[in-house]
């Protein structure tokens, strides 16, 4: 049974891109018909372009897809936690915004904990030097030869303020981790402990480095080979 | 490989397919840039935790706004927040539409803000979720013909609107 044009105008009001069967018939029975499919279709693209709100962008889709990289909890964050929870109650910023870490000393050792140990374990010298380049391309940098013939693996990774590489580099001392920041300065070189570790923060003009490595490797002596060989493309 | 990277690489599909719409149906339902980004966290991370649940891909996105709109409804039980920062989030191609449209936008974007939420929240779900009715009826839990009479009334309050504020032109003809 067919639809009358006051049936029809309601359903345009419903649902006006509808284009099943019975609708397009209903339209094709008039003139009438036709013209206020027409202007509910207008109305509609209105419509649509007025709550068409702008994405948020690729940082917010990064930190969604940090909550499943985040690592388990372990006991030397519990200290972390804790100041999570205080920070919470005493100042009521919503939980996104104090969940992942604040400072590049958290940062970097929840970093480390998460997938440190992992890519140290695909280090490889048979690793494909093109995507050394093809991933620092990214970044808009590139790196001399002194530093990329070390470099035994590197991805992207993300970083407080946008994206990163995470890169296992040969020492002179074995193999340490190295993650790149370009969008995070820091003032001055300086060394931050977690666990067993250490990470040597290198403050430069492409943005910040931490060398990460054991106590006894003299992760800072890596500091002007780090400098010198990471520079921007553009 | 293994069992959690396989969850890993399912989530963040999730997450690159429906964050952004997530995103824009909570920036309409909160009204607030801030609260809208921490919605959409939140949904992720129950998401996360309860990713075994989701048998059917095909059902992510439904599956998706349920956990959305239970948080939204959970946070804001007492009270819902202000709008606050629809009217200044930008919209593309701005700069391209005439003076009216623009106009005929904001009334629009006013009109919506201002719609009571069980015709806003369906109109939502249609328009900026790509819902079709029986969709919305089974994400509201209402019969598909009340699904069906509040859209329509929806459209009638924006319609409403852009007259008593002075908009002419075929949007008229409607009425």
């Amino acid at each position: 049974m067919s639809m009358n044009f006051s049936e029809f105008k309601k359903f345009l009001g419903a649902d006006p891109l509808n284009s099943d069967p019975e609708t397009l018939r209903a339209r094709a029975s008039g003139p009438e018909f036709e013209q206020a499919a027409i202007d509910a279709s207008d109305f509609e693209q209105k419509l649509r372009s007025a709550l068409g709100v702008a994405a948020p962008g690729e940082e917010f889709l990064e930190q969604i897809m940090s909550v499943s990289r985040r690592p388990s909890p372990r006991p030397r964050w519990f200290a972390i936690a804790a100041s999570v929870l205080i920070l919470i109650g005493v100042s009521g910023v919503t939980w996104w915004q104090v969940n992942l870490p604040r400072t590049i000393e958290e940062y970097v050792a929840v970093h480390y904990e998460y997938d440190g140990m992992e890519l140290t374990g695909k280090a490889s010298t048979d690793f494909d030097v093109s995507t050394i380049s093809a991933v620092l391309a990214k970044l808009d940098m590139g790196t001399e030869k002194e530093l990329s013939d070390r470099i035994l693996f590197i991805k992207l990774c993300p970083t407080l303020n946008g994206r990163g590489a995470h890169m296992i580099v040969q020492s002179d001392r074995g193999v340490v981790n190295i993650i790149y920041m370009p969008g995070t300065m820091v003032e001055d070189q300086r060394t931050i402990e977690f666990g067993d570790m250490e990470a040597y923060m290198v403050a430069f003009e492409g943005g910040t480095a931490a060398i990460i490595g054991r106590a006894d490797q003299d992760v800072s002596s890596m500091d002007q080979l780090v400098r010198n060989s990471l520079s921007k493309t553009i | 490989m293994s069992t959690e990277a396989e969850r890993n690489i399912r989530f963040e599909k999730l997450a690159r397919q429906f964050s952004t719409d997530l995103y824009r149906y909570a920036m309409w339902i909160c009204g607030n840039d801030a609260l809208a980004k921490d919605l959409v966290q939140e949904t992720y991370l129950r998401a996360l935790k309860a990713l075994d649940s989701l048998k059917n891909e095909k059902a992510a996105k439904s599956w998706l706004i349920t956990i959305l709109r239970r948080e939204y409804a959970r946070t804001f039980e007492r009270k819902a927040p202000k709008f606050t920062d629809i009217e200044s989030v930008s919209v593309q191609e701005d700069d391209e539409l005439e003076p009216d449209e623009r106009v005929e936008r904001q009334l629009l974007r006013q009109g919506m803000a201002s719609l009571p939420p069980r015709y806003r929240e369906p109109l939502l779900l249609q328009v900026v979720m790509g819902h079709c009715c029986a969709e919305i009826s089974a994400q509201l839990g209402v019969s598909k013909s009340a699904v069906m009479t509040q859209l329509f009334r929806a459209r009638e309050l924006l319609k409403k609107k852009l007259q008593e504020d002075g908009v002419t032109g075929n949007v008229h003809e409607l009425f």
